[in-house]
């Protein structure tokens, strides 16, 4: 008895553990299925601060109550499982329908074929409505593949006007040049709070410094047909020499808690001044109030002082329609009701960002020139007149070159290479980028 | 790959770890049918979830993958690019370091404080059990940003550094102290486990076996050496084998409070892996998959090193 | 048998400072889920809050998805355990004890998955796993990791160790392997149970990459999604976050608490000194 028992159980629980790998009943995710003549599709949205996934979630909300041709099921994804989430499911054939696509990310995505084309699927009108600055962000080799929602400068100097007063600054002028910035940087160091805080860490400065390498060189530390890498050129020793001396002077805090993206440092006091994005607004107006009356900004400073020298870059989001998208026009009906539909829909965005990120349409401004809010909001008003129009495009090239140039940026401010070598082997290292990825020539055409 | 193909030659590392001692009774018996059912289950959810995909992942290593139009046939081209990699060498190197500050310090105040428990009371003991293990019951994104907190110019650490008249140190933005900063959380993350496992073992050893060395005059460190770790060379081969490819895998710590830096002085192989595989191209992908398994190669062989040195194929004859 | 006094309170001091070290940290995230959103972070260091707010923790526990977040990780998480040990503790025991043609093959081909890096084959088994149906179910979450090398070798390492004796009277006895398996082993595994058991269920709690890869059924949402939902790269909700981890790591607490005793003295038994 006992024998045959036992032997049951072995077998018993052999066949549960197989059978159990076999029984998993998917409910499926219904993409691009069709029931009952409604078209369900999946739209991904990558998180950001909280009022955006708000902002998405009443707006999907509004656009499926108000017909029942395209139902979407949107889903947040957070930013740091962004890259496995889809690549994973891109490998599995089940990327979403709409997503949102960083402008950086349109060239290559659109090289690679993830990407529908959107002119046949969007009325051109809705393409025409999109400002003429920003209309080469989203597309390549003349077709658009994405709709542009927002632009954002990735870097803004914000400072407080109570403490450059106490310091015997004026805090109606702010530093124009970077020899100012240093200066203004040094007197508002004190033992309680640094003088300013700007990103340190090669992946932060990677991006973040884009503006800074355009102001400095007037160029990318890459030949435009990217055939070779530029990154030697004496101009960006200065770029180099800068950050190191902030981070040297010891006007900024040397072990930041926080990512160059969150302002929280800046919104707690602990720094008197702050590079940083647009979105940093936004920030401040919702967790950090009491700052705003203490706070304002400025183009971040030039290195000559010259003010029409571009500063920042700039990134914002997009959407996209999936090449492998079963139901095409369904998503780009969701998209052009979304971004390119009624301006009052992105002038509900905007407010809901407190006027932290710019539009890419000409008629969402004529919409906001009526919105007292909007034209009395002084921070709008100094990023968007002289800030944005000199602002650039990200660049479309891969991330290792700018993660190498973040690098050296980093080597030079913690001494661990002189301003030459750190430039020297930034210049090799993106030199075999493009060998090793053959990019000699790949570069985007408009 | 080194350990499929020692499988297949029948040589490493199976020589040293698979054989029990040869029973003195019924030598060469053989249970062929109840072993290959008792490792069914294990054997076929493996192949399913670990070996397939694992199939699968060296043949896109093959390609410059993509998923959108037809991938290159690239050969092994993407291995030679990740071996020609100065970053890719020196994050295991990272990697390395950081598991030799880790697993060695970690084992020693585990053995420490599993040795420290065995003495207590009942009661106390119940206590010490439950607070060891607190810390891992903590999520490492929690761990990472109270030590964060901990290392800040104006922080804890520094503070007490101003106690005895030091200098503040930057502590995870300086490139020599970055790493060993790191590794302290690894270490808080980890040691509960470890000494919950080695009191578990020492709970087994017999006290006649101290007492009997202490007939012959051992002090404590000595019964530490002759009886305590000779007793415990299974279990130590256990926690060396898995601390070491648990830490020179650790992404969570770098990534949360050091970004990988300054310079690249934490930027562990899993970092250096998930840095490349966050940009969106079809070469991105490739070369992490590809660094990914190489990783695996290199785990793979350090442990083979182990298994030599800590040989612990027999039951201990009681 | 009293013990000095000397050394008494000697032990006593180093409990408590063993103690404060550990618990510092998780006395601070308790705490620090009484603090507002931006206080978390003030600098320099403060331990207490200015105020006392209920509100984070009230927020969450109020907060429907939570609640369900924590039952349903929690269920998964324990039959994720049981599993694994059955499957583990099964083939540790083969490779411990048994003689059985292949077995070096068997054994390199288990104990390897223990070195493969996560990422390797994160991709990959994504798409089988999607082949197989499996997503958005529990079995997704549960399955794939059931099988798993480093535990089956904690075990094989823990049965080694077991006195040949044992075995060889119950041989005498005319029980078979499965029996022996079953009736001296198994009766015997409870303290190295326990030990990898809570190692096996924290792993589960504390998934995060591999739920939101394989679910998006709101109701299948494991507690590390839904408190990843706080964290964002642009402002972190610290606050909500600590108070919600606190809440999180409870259950874990509790188990330790109950299990903790399992952890004594046991594998050696009658007839070995």
């Amino acid at each position: 008895m006992p024998n045959r028992r036992n032997a049951i159980a072995m077998v018993i629980s052999a066949v549960m553990t197989a059978s159990l790998a076999l029984t998993g009943c998917s409910s499926g995710d219904g993409d691009g299925s069709s029931k009952n003549g409604t078209t369900t599709i999946t739209f991904w949205q990558q998180k950001f601060e909280d009022y955006q996934q708000a902002w998405f979630k009443k707006q999907v909300d509004a656009f499926n109550a108000a017909q029942t041709k395209v139902k979407v099921n949107l889903q947040v994804v957070p930013a740091d499982t962004w890259a496995q989430k889809l690549k994973a499911a891109q490998a599995a054939g089940s990327a979403p329908d709409v997503q949102t696509t960083n402008y950086g990310n349109i060239n290559a995505a659109a090289a690679n074929g993830e990407l529908a084309e959107l002119d046949g699927l969007l009325p051109a009108s809705a393409f025409d409505d999109i400002k003429a600055n920003v209309k080469s962000f989203v597309s390549a080799n003349g077709k658009h593949y994405a709709y542009p929602m927002l632009v954002e400068p990735s870097t803004v100097l914000y400072y407080r006007t109570d403490l450059a007063q106490a310091a015997g600054l004026d805090p109606k002028s702010p530093p124009k040049t970077w020899a100012e910035l240093i200066t203004w940087a040094q007197k508002l160091t004190t033992s309680k709070v640094k003088g300013m805080t700007i990103a340190s860490a090669a992946a932060d400065l990677g991006w973040s410094s884009w503006g800074l390498q355009y102001n400095a060189c007037g160029h990318l530390p890459v030949a435009d047909d990217w055939s070779k890498a530029n990154a030697t050129d004496a101009c960006y020793e200065q770029l180099l020499q800068f950050y190191k001396d902030l981070y040297q002077g010891g006007y900024m805090p040397k072990t930041p808690k926080v990512g160059y993206a969150d302002g929280s440092p800046y919104g707690s006091g602990e720094v008197a001044m702050m590079a940083g994005g647009s979105w940093v607004v936004g920030q401040l107006k919702q967790t950090f109030p009491a700052m705003i009356a203490k706070t304002a900004v400025a183009p971040f400073p030039s290195m000559d002082g010259d003010a029409t020298k571009p500063t920042a870059t700039l990134g914002g989001w997009t959407l996209t329609v999936d090449a492998k998208s079963k139901s095409k026009q369904s998503a780009a009906d969701f998209v052009n009701w979304l971004l390119a539909g009624d301006p009052s829909i992105m002038t509900d965005f905007f407010k809901a960002s407190g006027y932290s990120k710019y539009t890419v349409r000409t008629s969402v401004d004529q919409a906001l020139a009526g919105n007292a809010d909007a034209t009395s909001d002084p921070f709008m008003k100094v990023i968007s007149d002289q800030v944005v129009p000199y602002g650039k495009q990200e660049p479309a090239y891969p991330w290792d070159i700018a993660l190498a140039f973040g690098t050296a940026i980093e080597s030079a401010m913690k001494n661990t290479a002189s301003v030459p070598d750190a430039l020297k082997k930034a210049d090799s290292q993106i030199n075999d980028v493009i060998k090793k990825q053959s990019l000699a020539g790949t570069q985007p055409q408009h | 790959m080194a350990l499929l193909e020692s499988a297949r030659t029948g040589r490493l590392p199976a020589e040293t770890v698979a054989h029990g001692k040869p029973r003195r009774r019924g030598k060469g018996r053989r249970d062929n049918l109840t072993a290959y059912l008792m490792i069914a289950p294990m054997a076929v959810l493996l192949g399913i979830f670990v070996m397939w995909p694992l199939a699968y992942s060296l043949y896109l290593s093959t390609f410059k993958i993509s998923f959108y139009k037809d991938p290159q046939f690239v050969g092994l081209q993407f291995y030679q690019y990740v071996l020609e990699s100065t970053d890719f060498w020196h994050s295991i190197w990272i990697g390395l370091y950081y598991a030799l500050i880790v697993v060695p310090a970690g084992i020693l105040i585990a053995l420490f404080l599993a040795s420290f428990i065995k003495t207590l009371s009942k009661r106390m003991a119940a206590f010490m059990k439950v607070t060891i293990y607190l810390p891992a019951v903590v999520s490492t994104v929690i761990a990472s940003v109270l030590f964060t907190f901990m290392y800040q110019d104006e922080g804890v650490v520094n503070w007490i550094l101003g106690l005895i008249n030091k200098a503040p140190v930057a502590w995870l933005n300086d490139p020599d102290w970055a790493l060993p900063a790191i590794a302290v959380p690894g270490i808080w993350l980890g040691f509960g486990i470890t000494t919950l496992i080695l009191l578990a073992a020492l709970l087994d050893i017999p006290e006649s076996y101290y007492e009997s060395a202490m007939l012959d005059g051992a002090g404590f460190l000595q019964r530490l050496w002759y009886v305590t770790v000779p007793l415990l060379r299974n279990v130590l081969l256990y926690l060396f084998v898995t601390g070491f490819t648990l830490a020179i895998q650790m992404l969570d710590l770098p990534l949360i409070m050091t970004n990988g830096g300054p310079t690249g002085a934490t930027s562990t192989p899993n970092f250096f892996i998930f840095n490349s595989f966050r940009d969106m191209t079809p070469y991105a992908t490739s070369f992490s998959l590809t660094a990914s398994l190489l990783l695996f190669a290199v785990l793979g062989l350090i442990s083979v090193v182990i298994f030599r040195l800590i040989r612990s194929d027999k039951a201990v004859d009681g | 048998m009293s013990e000095p006094l000397v050394r008494k309170s000697a032990k006593a001091v180093l409990v408590a400072l063993i103690t404060i070290s550990v618990m510092f940290p998780l006395a601070w995230m308790a705490i620090a889920g009484f603090k507002g959103r931006e206080e978390v972070l003030r600098s320099p260091f403060q331990f207490f809050p200015d105020m006392w707010r209920w509100q984070n923790y009230a927020d969450i526990l109020r907060d429907g998805q939570f609640s369900r977040a924590m039952i349903v990780t929690f269920v998964g998480a324990v039959v994720f355990t049981v599993l694994s040990l059955v499957v583990n503790s099964m083939a540790a025991y083969a490779f411990a004890r048994l003689e059985f043609t292949g077995k070096r093959f068997w054994w390199v081909y288990c104990i390897m998955p223990m070195f493969i890096p996560a990422m390797a084959i994160l991709l990959t088994s994504f798409v089988v796993v999607t082949k197989l149906g499996m997503l958005n179910t529990m079995a997704v979450l549960i399955v794939p990791g059931v099988a798993s090398a480093a535990q089956m070798f904690f075990l094989r390492q823990y049965y080694l160790n077991f006195p040949v004796a044992v075995e060889e009277a119950a041989m005498i006895d005319g029980a078979n392997r499965w029996q022996i398996f079953t009736r001296v082993f198994l009766p015997q595994s409870a303290a190295p149970f326990v030990v990898v058991g809570i190692g096996s269920y924290l792993a589960y709690w504390n998934a995060y990459v591999w739920p939101i890869l394989t679910i998006t059924d709101p109701d299948l949402t494991q507690i590390m999604q839904f408190l990843g939902t706080f964290r964002s790269e642009r402002g972190i909700d610290w606050g909500l976050l600590m108070a919600g981890s606190t809440l999180a790591s409870l259950p874990t607490v509790v188990l330790l608490l109950v299990f903790q005793r399992y952890i004594v003295s046991g594998v050696r038994i009658s007839g070995i000194k």
